[in-house]
């Protein structure tokens, strides 16, 4: 010690005694004894603050997980004595580093950072303290003081090798990839790898060879590879001859990297990149448009890699992607042919991958008809003798039904689709794809009702299943049976924790999304809110998993895939999963905003009674757990419950643009490509009034895509709300002047030319809302425009027509929206969602009394 | 379907963040064209934790494909000498891909190994297959 301790710290030698005892009794998890130990010396010495610290710590540690009721006042408790010590305290390791221990349990990771950071200025050299810290600094993100810190470490650990690892990674993660080549050398000719084990040589080299890429100096790294790999201290296997291959490319060695190409190939024929690769290094750039040479040496390239591995259908199916014309339809031809012989179930949606070119679109189309057509008078495609397996046929009608019915079909032909199907189920009635087939062009003609009885057959003809269960669990969350989803659900989810609870631990995002999305579309907007932010926490909580991995893959010495799990969780929130919740957690935010009335609850007698039932129960399940506690002698301590329930709480804040910011934020940093992230955060500021802010989302919007549908309807929005607003002159003036670069017509001749353009539903949808932009009384030209949705040249789209309803409803008379509906039923006829309430209740009842009467071709089916 | 390396870009769940930070090597996806996983394998030094492919997605051979990357790299990067998985006892499908396509082996009995108290079949199969059989 290099100075006595100060005063107030020093205690006298038999609680000095106890205080080592305390230490020890922490530490061997005897929290009882280390608790007794503390109050001893506090009895004498209040005010001692690091044994306040340590009775803070063992109280803290000594608490059930999870919390249960009775143990949240000591929590409290913990939590203050940990506070109060510092005070007593202020320059003691101990408190501080008790109080970011305390921080980081609550995951405050930078409550914690600060703590730890103080406890280390008491304390420089204590190397747990030091550990811990690089931890946090490096969670949150605080690669300059991490790196000092792992600096530190080294000059602290010079000789294990591991700390010379982690300052490569420091300096990599600074952004300094000199220095941590640098480090590197060093600690090659300070420590010359004495005692290190094979897999730790190849890791690091390894990763060094990353780090040679990133900075660019290919040169050097392929020597460096070449020299392991004859070494044997790496495999040339995966990742090392990935990388040889970057460098070969990065340097223009284009023969020997077309060679390395094809080594990779050899390893694993069925990885796209591994095909790509080689192609640009034969010199064609696949981003750029093709041209027709181009074309036929990609064919003839990866025609002769389908001839060296038969087995792979990567070639085959990337060539129908560069191919056109004839020689498509021949390479398709095979290739369909192929499937269906194999009765490849997924053959559909592979190949429905080239559907974004409508004549290759129509030209499957033809295929698979000629061949359905064939094989209904012949059992062979062919002229020779040879006979197509008997399945074959009822492959071509799954494949031939799914592609009739394809949403980018101008006329998606449901009956005879389902017509298709039952044929192939005359064949094979226990074939559960067929159901899921019939389930999801019923889904498509917006039966969803119906779709989900036939995606319950298929999961009854495999109740071990669990694709099957969930498939069918979604399809009744779609038609609303929320009760009958978590039902099946059940099947599958861990006995003693409700369903939602069980799939909320597992992360199981499609369902609190559509579980969400079901209570909102029942009215219960508190239940929805509350599963997209249950789905908004599966990120946090996968954002917190990261911090033990900070140490553990240094330990583990696995750089690679450390380095590549910072950056990923860097642009976590661009995940499509969260991007959808987000959207849809953040529009019922507004409208929240925009009719408060919303939040208040309406219920329904018989949701009424189900309460009541439902509050008898858990009452008597209460009584009897009392019961048996009571018997067993033990007190009973249930956990915390859950502080909502309902999501009322959520449903009912008072902030409901601050707390949709709050989830557009990510958005903004990480989804910034996206037009959607845009267009949200334009509903959120233009709310806020904060007219720049809202500017400045149409601005960026239209950088990325200027002629979208909704773009031009919110443009329309904000000339008409910044016309009648109050602005202070600046920010006038920069409206001014941007605006026309928006609007460059008047609002009327806009909103014109809109209507003129309009041919896809959603450019109809957003013209027409529009024109209530220029004109607020302007419902009979709306309604005309809206009516265009139900066209026959138009592809029908149960979801904008559901929503031009909804528009009228606000702006017009019900019988406006009635003749509307009228119009979009004939065009969709089986499509659940336009029907009105009273119409909806009437199918509902029917459909209620029983499966009978449903076998597929429901009532409205023929109607048409 | 595109057969990969396992990376962390492509899992969400701990456990898979696991597997993909210790044995980075040996994990593998199949990929749909548009980025979504449709078949893994989850892998350690000689033992698989999991293996699955969607329901729609068999009859591809992507369960074998997947299990011979993983083989592979073990060889290549830890120089393994065999593998062991679990099967549940009833898992006929499987038992019969491990067996007769994979040319694994049954070399235990784990009574109640499953959390619902199946019983499962430790299975193996050996690199380097000894001259004698045992």
């Amino acid at each position: 010690m290099a100075h006595a301790a100060p005063k107030h710290r020093q205690l006298p030698d038999k609680e000095s005694k106890l205080f080592r005892e305390l230490l020890t009794q922490y530490e061997l998890k005897q929290y009882k004894k280390g608790i007794k130990a503390a109050d001893t010396i506090l009895k004498k010495f209040p005010n001692h603050g690091e044994t306040l610290a340590l009775k803070a710590l063992t109280l803290h540690s000594s608490l059930p997980e999870p919390l249960t009721i009775s143990a949240v006042p000591k929590k409290e408790e913990a939590e203050a004595m940990a506070r109060l010590a510092i005070k007593k305290d202020i320059t003691s390791h101990i408190t501080w580093h008790v109080l970011g221990i305390l921080a980081k349990s609550r995951k405050d990771w930078d409550e914690a950072s600060r703590a730890f950071a103080m406890a280390r200025k008491q304390d420089p050299d204590n190397i747990p303290l030091i550990r811990d810290s690089i931890a946090l600094l490096t969670h949150t993100r605080q690669y300059g003081p991490a790196l000092a810190a792992r600096h530190h470490y080294l000059l602290l650990r010079p000789q294990i090798r591991a700390s010379w690892f982690a300052l490569i990674i420091a300096h990599q993660l600074n952004g300094d990839l000199e220095e941590a080549i640098a480090v590197y050398n060093d600690y090659q000719t300070t420590l010359k790898e004495e005692g290190a084990t094979p897999p730790e040589k190849a890791q690091i080299l390894l990763h060094i060879l990353r780090i040679y890429i990133e900075a660019g100096k290919d040169e050097e790294g392929l020597e460096k590879l070449r020299q392991g790999v004859k070494d044997g201290v790496i495999s040339p296997r995966g990742e090392c001859t990935v990388l040889k291959a970057q460098m070969l490319s990065n340097l223009g060695r284009q023969d020997d990297a077309l060679q390395t190409y094809q080594e990779l190939l050899e390893q694993n024929s069925d990885n796209l990149e591994y095909y790509k690769g080689y192609l640009r290094n034969k010199g064609i750039d696949l981003s750029a448009e093709l041209t027709d040479e181009s074309r036929s040496k990609i064919l003839e390239t990866l025609s002769s890699f389908a001839e060296v591995f038969p087995r792979s259908a990567a070639p085959r199916r990337l060539a129908l992607d560069f191919s056109s014309g004839d020689k498509f339809r021949e390479l398709a031809r095979a290739y369909i042919v192929k499937g269906l012989e194999r009765g490849v179930p997924s053959l559909f949606v592979d190949v429905k991958g080239v559907y974004t070119d409508s004549t290759k679109m129509k030209v499957v189309g033809e295929i698979v008809e000629e061949i359905v057509s064939k094989l209904e008078k012949d059992a062979s495609l062919s002229d020779d003798d040879s006979i197509s397996p008997p399945t074959m046929l009822l492959w071509a009608y799954y494949f031939f039904a799914l592609h009739i019915s394809y949403p980018s079909q101008i006329s998606p032909d449901y009956t005879k689709s389902l017509e298709l199907l039952d044929k192939a189920l005359e064949h094979t009635p226990t074939l559960p794809e067929l159901y899921m087939a019939k389930a999801m062009v019923l889904k498509r003609s917006g039966d969803l009702l119906n779709a989900a009885y036939e995606m319950e057959k298929a999961r009854l003809l495999d109740g071990q299943d669990r694709f099957l269960n969930g498939k069918a669990a979604k399809y009744w969350l779609r038609a609303g049976e929320i009760q009958k989803a978590e039902e099946l659900l059940a099947m599958f989810t861990k006995k003693d924790l409700p369903p939602t609870q069980d799939l909320t631990d597992l992360q199981c995002l499609w369902f609190l999304q559509e579980q969400g999305d079901a209570y909102r579309n029942q009215g219960n907007l508190a239940m929805a809110l509350k599963r997209y932010h249950a789905l908004a926490n599966v990120f946090q909580d996968y954002e917190d998993d990261q911090y033990d991995f900070h140490t553990y893959c240094m330990r583990r010495m696995t750089f690679g895939a450390y380095v590549s799990l910072m950056r990923y969780e860097d642009q976590l929130r661009s995940h499509p999963g969260y991007f959808k919740g987000a959207l849809a957690a953040i529009e019922l935010y507004t409208k929240v905003h925009d009719d408060p009335s919303i939040t208040e609850e309406k219920i329904s007698p018989e949701e009424e009674a189900e309460r009541k039932k439902q509050a008898k129960k858990a009452q008597k399940a209460e009584a009897k757990a009392k019961k048996a506690a009571a018997t067993s002698g033990e007190k009973a301590d249930p956990p915390v419950p859950d502080a909502d329930p309902t999501g009322i709480q959520l449903l009912k804040t008072e902030t409901p643009l601050d707390d949709a910011l709050k989830l557009w934020k990510p958005l903004e940093r990480l989804a910034a490509e996206r037009i959607e992230t845009w267009l949200t955060g334009y509903e959120i500021y233009i709310r806020k009034k904060q007219y720049l802010a809202a500017l400045r989302a149409l601005r960026t919007a239209q950088s990325i895509n200027p002629t979208h549908p909704a773009l031009q309807y919110q443009i329309l929005n904000f000339n008409k709300i910044i016309t009648s607003a109050e602005l202070p002159e600046q920010i006038k003036s920069v409206i001014t002047s941007e605006l026309p670069s928006l609007l460059p017509s008047s609002p009327a001749e806009f909103s014109q030319s809109l209507v003129a353009k309009a041919k896809s539903p959603e450019e109809i949808y957003y013209a027409a809302k529009g024109i209530f932009e220029v004109n607020e009384k302007d419902i009979g030209n709306a309604k005309e425009v809206l009516t265009k949705l139900a066209n026959q040249d138009i592809i029908p789209n149960i979801e904008f027509m559901f929503k031009a309803l909804e528009l009228i409803e606000v702006k017009g008379t019900i019988e406006e929206v009635d003749s509307l509906r009228e119009k979009y039923i004939i065009r969709c006829p089986s499509a659940w969602v336009l029907l009105s309430s009273s119409e909806k209740e009437n199918k509902t009842k029917l459909y209620k009394e029983g499966i009978v009467g449903f076998q597929g071709q429901g009532e409205t089916e023929e109607k048409k | 379907m595109d057969i990969r390396q396992a990376t962390i870009w492509l899992s969400l769940t701990l456990a898979d963040l696991y597997h993909a930070l210790t044995w980075p090597e040996l994990s593998y996806v199949a990929v749909d064209p548009r980025g979504r996983v449709v078949g893994y394998i989850l892998a350690k030094i000689g033992h698989v934790t999991s293996i699955s492919v969607l329901r729609p997605y068999r009859r591809l051979g992507l369960a074998n494909k997947l299990m011979k990357q993983s083989q592979e790299a073990m060889v290549a990067h830890y120089n393994a000498s065999h593998i062991t998985l679990h099967v549940r006892k009833s898992n006929r499908a499987a038992i019969s891909l491990y067996r007769d396509t994979l040319g694994f082996e049954v070399h235990a009995m784990e009574k109640g190994y499953y959390a619902d108290g199946e019983d499962a079949y430790g299975m193996r199969y050996l690199f380097t297959k000894p001259d004698s059989v045992e």
